[in-house]
């Protein structure tokens, strides 16, 4: 059984776009050209992943994207333009998985796609334990950073700032989400100790910590652990 | 104080009784009544000089103790002392008169005179308008009132409606002018015939006040004069800022005619060709169709982005989205990011480690660094140094840390008269060379805009160091 898609998006080019490249991939494509008629479809025909554009006519979906996550573990990839980075990170508050900044190819979108139907599931039950990439290993159960078969020393809120990440792999987690879950809610503001967190990690796990390789930065967003 | 006066020139007299003759006691009562005069309005001291007089006949001159008088001499000298009482305390009156009328006159040319200095300083109505209430409120005790036009409105109280009615008539109203004088008040234009800005009302008012009315008068025209200026100055800039919209807006379109055509022309013919020759094109030529239209999308898209930053940056509401970021963060995702465009990894960063954070716009220094890279990436072909130096720098007599990213290439350089020429939007250096280069010349406008949101700036020096710096 071929995987669903469901493509909200207003836009009748981009729409055709992702419709045929999607199901040239083997996905099952649905389409929605607004936010209530993804609801609908949502409810009759429920699909294994949402692509949402913003600023569709009917609102700017952060009210859909809860109302998936209160029934569904439905991953949910946001596109948006440039100037929409406020919307887009109040989407990926509300529980979005990923998003995608247009113009975008679509090999960074089957990319995206594939990462967040990895994790499907597991914000329900964390299956995420180890994490492999080139040089470095983390497993989480055992407590234990290599890098090229060397161990690491990380801090506890190091350790908890990259167990994390690896829980989502591959996925963006925002500012807000990072500092809510490592320091606590009442921390959200306090950006300035996640980049200082990060420094360290960075100069810690990566070879060049100037162009790092494993801890992305999602300028104005948030932080990626690369998975690929 | 008469009476005082009188009182002590009586006991003085008393005393010296035994001493002096009739004509030393006069002199004192003259005395008191010359200080009387002095000191009193002309009503009191021409009752004190009648009641010295009195004294003097009722307490001295013989017989003692009634009011007449024995000898005709006494009598003379009494009635002469009654005239030069009632001439010198005339004479006082219109002295002290006089000289208060000229200490008058003075303070009031000193506030006419601090009032235009400070109205100089003024830069807008609302600032002229407080002066102009400060100025009223201290030559008049008031309530008084400074309004604008559209301050006015249309509440239907009585002063209102006496400052409408002196805009619509251009003319001072109120006791003394002929016009309305029953009000208790002056209602004053600011501006001439058909032109009043506003209008100004002072209480209080006395018919026959013609210096406080015309006081008044000279305010109100000072406010008026300072009015105009700064409301021609305020035309004349947005005329100006009109016209630098407009010639942006016509170099815009002039730009977008060849910069945007261009790659379109090329996405068409190559879509084109592939929709209708595909079965004649081999599949090199096919993929070479499909990698032009990528890359000139590609550069529409970049274009689009820095066009539509550059004019949200230029508008006066924009706000950056200022947060504490890390320099070093910033330049891995733009590394990360262009060196898709740099295989022979031609960039050589060098960032040291433990920068401090910076209060930034990510997005937008983002863009800038990497508008500054991909600049050199294009017009040189040798290494690029990208460097990030932290230094100090008096600002205002303290010591302020500024970071400066500098972006260096080996490329041809830029002439002397080109350097500021380059950060004009829509223009490019080297517009007649032979490279074929392109780009519509706004990479560099929207880095310095960038730059100076900021509160930084953006140079260019020789060996084509562009150098920013960041407060």
């Amino acid at each position: 059984m071929s995987l669903k898609v469901l493509v909200v998006e207003d836009d009748r080019e981009i729409r055709t776009m992702m419709q045929s490249s999607l199901s040239v991939e083997g996905f099952d494509v649905q389409t929605a050209v607004s936010l209530s008629e993804a609801r609908a479809l949502m409810r009759n025909n429920p699909p294994d992943v949402v692509v949402l554009d913003l600023g569709l006519p009917d609102g700017d979906g952060t009210e859909l994207v809860r109302e998936i996550r209160k029934q569904h573990a439905t991953p949910v990839i946001v596109v948006s333009a440039r100037h929409q980075e406020a919307q887009k990170i109040a989407l990926l508050d509300a529980g979005a998985d990923d998003y995608l900044t247009k113009p975008f190819s679509v090999g960074e979108l089957l990319a995206r796609i594939r990462v967040t139907l990895r994790h499907r599931g597991t914000s329900l039950a964390a299956a995420v334990t180890t994490h492999v990439l080139e040089d470095l290993r983390v497993d989480l159960a055992a407590h234990v950073v290599e890098r090229g078969g060397e161990a690491l020393h990380l801090t506890p809120t190091e350790f908890k700032l990259l167990a994390r990440l690896v829980r989502s792999a591959g996925r963006v987690v925002t500012h807000r989400q990072l500092l809510a879950d490592v320091w606590g809610a009442e921390f959200t503001g306090h950006t300035h100790y996640l980049r200082l967190y990060m420094a360290q990690m960075r100069a810690k796990i990566e070879r060049d910590p100037a162009e790092p390789r494993h801890l992305l930065t999602e300028t104005g967003v948030g932080y990626r652990l690369a998975d690929t | 104080m008469a009476a005082l006066l009188l009182l002590a020139a009586t006991l003085c007299s008393a005393m010296l009784d035994a001493y002096v003759s009739l004509t030393s006691q006069a002199m004192i009562y003259v005395l008191a009544v010359v200080i009387a005069a002095y000191k009193l309005d002309w009503v009191p001291s021409a009752v004190s000089a009648v009641a010295a007089v009195t004294a003097l006949n009722f307490f001295f001159v013989p017989p003692r103790w009634t009011f007449e008088v024995e000898s005709q001499e006494h009598f003379i000298a009494l009635a002469v002392m009654l005239v030069v009482a009632l001439v010198i305390s005339h004479l006082a009156a219109s002295l002290r008169r006089e000289s208060r009328h000229a200490a008058a006159s003075e303070q009031r040319a000193r506030q006419l005179q601090a009032l235009a200095s400070s109205l100089a300083d003024a830069s807008t109505p609302a600032d002229i308008v407080s002066l102009g209430q400060q100025a009223l409120d201290s030559a008049f005790s008031g309530p008084n009132t400074v309004v604008l036009t559209a301050g006015i409105g249309e509440s239907p109280d009585a002063t209102a409606d006496g400052l409408r009615c002196c805009m619509a008539e251009s003319a001072v109203l109120g006791p003394g002018t002929g016009r309305w004088p029953g009000l208790n008040a002056w209602y004053l234009p600011l501006g001439s015939r058909g032109q009043a800005v506003g209008a100004a009302c002072v209480q209080p008012a006395h018919a026959a006040d013609v210096d406080s009315r015309e006081h008044a008068q000279t305010l109100c025209g000072l406010l008026d004069q300072a009015l105009q200026r700064v409301n021609l100055a305020a035309t004349v800039q947005t005329a100006e800022t009109e016209a630098r919209r407009q010639q942006l807006q016509s170099t815009f379109l002039a730009a977008v005619s060849h910069d945007l055509r261009t790659p379109l022309a090329a996405m068409v013919g190559a879509a084109s060709a592939l929709q209708t020759q595909s079965d004649k094109l081999g599949p090199a030529d096919q993929l070479r169709l499909l990698d032009s239209i990528v890359s000139e999308a590609s550069y529409l898209s970049t274009l689009t982005e820095n066009t539509l930053q550059l004019v949200r940056l230029t508008s006066p509401q924009q706000e950056l989205r200022r947060d504490w970021e890390s320099l070093e963060e910033i330049i891995g995702t733009v590394l990360g990011r262009v060196r898709q465009r740099d295989l022979t990894r031609r960039i050589k960063s060098r960032v040291p480690a433990g920068l401090p954070l910076i209060r930034v716009d990510p997005v937008m220094l983002a863009q800038l660094i990497s508008n500054l890279l991909d600049n050199a990436l294009q017009y040189s072909d040798g290494e690029i140094d990208l460097t990030v130096a932290l230094t100090s720098r008096p600002v205002a007599g303290q010591n302020a840390q500024a970071l400066v990213i500098s972006v260096k290439d080996r490329g041809p350089g830029i002439a002397d008269e080109e350097r500021e020429l380059i950060f004009e939007p829509y223009r490019r250096g080297d517009q007649s060379g032979p490279r074929e280069s392109r780009g519509a010349g706004l990479g560099l406008a929207l880095c310095r805009a960038i730059a100076a949101a900021h509160g930084g700036s953006l140079t260019v020096s020789r060996r084509t160091g562009v150098g920013a710096v960041s407060a």
